[in-house]
């Protein structure tokens, strides 16, 4: 009797607690307030964002002159932009922009990054120096000016236009660092035993890299890719405020904000750029706390 | 019975083996023209100090050395009657791992820390029969099961972490004898563990290898674990072997001053010793190697003139006393040549 109830609660015990590493890295993640709190926060800013058809039903896309440049009313909770168009309503349907656009160009980098960095780290040698040298070559690019340039080049001849076009300008330019970060993560985790191991019962080249190798890195590229979405938001806002990011037919955060380089707008009509700039600030920053956080939460030496 | 006519055929034979490292464009050889054999069901040590080549001699035989560094510049390795040097990775993956496995030192990161130690013996078993997820599973239980680890159905979904390090290297075992080879290499498979577990280990391995009929290649610095373990000894220092016989013989008749020294430095249990015997110096660098000449000689207390001249070579000799002829001794000394 007695060791069968044992038993019961060792398994009990077993299923609680998973010593994976992931699991122990969730746990360590859950006890971190600040990361916490800015999960939830971000969650429900990326919720609204998406569910924005849905609860922001009026048309963007109209402009209503009579409703100009109205200050926040129970109609117009956040007010209306010179177009007329309710500013909660844009703020909303900018944000699935905004982050998509963040979103879409951290995965593209993180995953040229990553495959190329395991290359170079992983062979070596001639393919190695041939990745890095390209590596350099587009890191000493200057970002802004290169953006710019390769947006207007493209959009009169690429077929993607407007939105997504920007995210491919950007990611084309953004995978240098990446990709040498995963490369010296590979270095260093390569000399360990366990691959000369796993070389040994008989693993290709190909599954020692994506199979064992890369579970060992993913944490840093997970770390990085948090740090990067909150980068990217900032690009596409920084670079739609220069009116050259996201075409002025969408509405983005950066757009919105764009507005307010009419002097005008910007000391007297302040609703219509303090909402995007707040949802700015505060998505990034949560972004960073969340990185901070699984930055602590996969390192095994910290305690947090 | 039928092992017994297979037992006269060596299940890998070393011929000339030259092994070594390009730097600064300069080719050093680590392992220089070594020739040796292993029979089925015996096992074979490899002694020697640290740099002398014992470890890149494994890689070697694995195939393991790390690309566009070190590389076999010469010689055969022939395994089951198959010439192994020859082959692309490929055909030497579906070798490693299934006829030839290997036990590292350093159990603390040998395994990989992301799997658990069930997938990582199942990795093993997938990779080489045909054997479905669940089967495999089975199958690692009851190799750590044969490993002597208690509460195996427990242990399997266990990470690396939650182990000791004496666990960890009866798993490194159970992972290396998962396929039945007929040759294990252990590169020092106790110097990272404790007095008391290394014994265990040695004797898990001993009876492993009776029951499975397998030959191992046993790497180690340690004479106490090569009179325990070993059938013969082969005697390493910088690259070449410089004496190479049965175990007995190797400690009660040692001939090359090196390995006299090596036995002297060895603490005795009935002898009441003031200093222990030590080696003054180290293995020479592969940069600083001489060309001619012993390669021991700066450190050799018997060194004479033409030591310095003429290199040795390993050459049968004949131990006084013994009658009996089958047992080969060959000793690379100049001492020895004239008698």
């Amino acid at each position: 009797m007695k060791t069968e109830t044992s038993s019961q609660i060792d398994i009990n015990m077993k299923n609680k607690t998973s010593h994976s590493p992931w699991a122990i890295a969730r746990r360590k993640f859950m006890k971190n307030k600040v990361a916490m709190i800015s999960f939830v926060i971000l969650m429900i800013i990326i919720t609204l964002a998406l569910l924005a058809p849905i609860i922001a039903t009026s048309d963007i896309t109209k402009i209503n002159v009579l409703e100009a440049s109205q200050p926040p009313s129970a109609d117009h909770w956040l007010g209306t932009d010179k177009g007329g168009r309710d500013v909660f309503t844009l703020v909303l349907h900018g944000g699935r922009t905004s982050l998509m656009v963040g979103f879409m160009c951290t995965v593209f980098i993180m995953l040229i990054g990553t495959t190329l960095g395991l290359l170079a780290g992983f062979y070596g040698g001639w393919l190695d120096t041939f990745i890095m040298r390209i590596v350099d070559f587009v890191l000493i690019l200057p970002f802004y000016v290169f953006v710019i340039a390769l947006n207007g080049i493209l959009v009169k001849n690429s077929v993607v236009g407007g939105v997504w076009l920007l995210i491919i300008v950007i990611s084309a330019l953004s995978w240098g660092g990446a990709t040498r970060m995963v490369r010296s993560k590979v270095l260093a985790e390569k000399e360990n035993e366990y691959i000369m191991a796993a070389k040994s019962i008989g693993n290709s080249s190909f599954k020692i890299m994506f199979k064992h190798l890369l579970p060992n890195v993913i944490s840093i590229v997970i770390v990085q890719a948090t740090l990067l979405f909150a980068g990217m938001i900032v690009a596409e806002a920084g670079l739609t405020f220069l009116g050259f990011g996201v075409p002025q037919s969408e509405p983005s955060w950066g757009n919105m904000l764009s507005s307010a380089r009419q002097s005008d707008i910007l000391q007297n009509k302040v609703w219509m750029w303090i909402p995007p700039a707040v949802l700015i600030s505060v998505t990034i920053l949560c972004i960073n706390f969340i990185g901070e956080g699984l930055k602590d939460a996969f390192n095994p030496k910290s305690s947090k | 019975m039928k092992t017994q006519d297979v037992t006269e055929k060596p299940i890998l034979e070393v011929n000339n083996l030259e092994t070594g490292f390009t730097i600064d464009n300069k080719f050093y050889n680590a392992v220089d023209k070594v020739s040796f054999s292993v029979k089925p069901n015996k096992i074979v040590g490899i002694v020697g100090e640290s740099g002398c080549g014992k470890s890149v001699m494994s890689l070697s035989i694995m195939n393991l050395l790390p690309k566009g560094i070190g590389e076999i510049a010469n010689g055969t390795i022939l395994f089951d009657g198959n010439e192994i040097n020859k082959l692309n990775n490929n055909e030497m993956n579906k070798i490693r791992g299934k006829d030839m496995s290997m036990i590292f030192q350093e159990p603390m990161t040998a395994l990989n820390p992301v799997f658990t130690v069930g997938y990582q013996i199942m990795e093993t078993l997938i990779n080489h029969s045909d054997i479905s997820k669940k089967d495999a599973k089975l199958k690692s239980i009851d190799l750590l099961k044969s490993v002597g680890i208690p509460r195996p159905e427990k242990i399997v979904d266990e990470y690396p972490h939650q182990l000791s390090g004496g666990m960890r290297q009866r798993v490194m075992i159970a992972i290396a004898i998962a396929c039945k080879p007929k040759l294990l290499i252990a590169d020092e498979p106790t110097t990272a563990l404790d007095v008391t577990v290394q014994a265990q280990i040695l004797e898990l391995m001993k009876t492993i290898q009776q029951e499975n009929n397998m030959s191992i290649i046993l790497i180690t610095h340690d004479l106490g674990v090569v009179a325990e373990m070993c059938d013969e000894v082969i005697v390493m220092y910088a690259g070449k072997i410089v004496e190479k016989t049965d175990v007995d013989t190797l400690f009660h008749n040692p001939k090359h001053p090196y390995t006299k020294a090596l036995i002297q430095s060895v603490p005795k249990l009935d002898v009441i010793q003031e200093t222990l015997g030590t080696i003054s110096g180290i293995v020479p660098s592969l940069k600083n190697m001489p060309e001619q000449g012993c390669r021991f000689v700066d450190r050799c207390s018997m060194a004479k003139s033409e030591c310095r001249t003429k290199t040795p070579t390993l050459k049968p000799t004949v131990d006084l006393g013994q009658a009996d002829d089958s047992k080969e001794h060959l000793v690379s000394c100049l001492l020895y040549d004239e008698a």
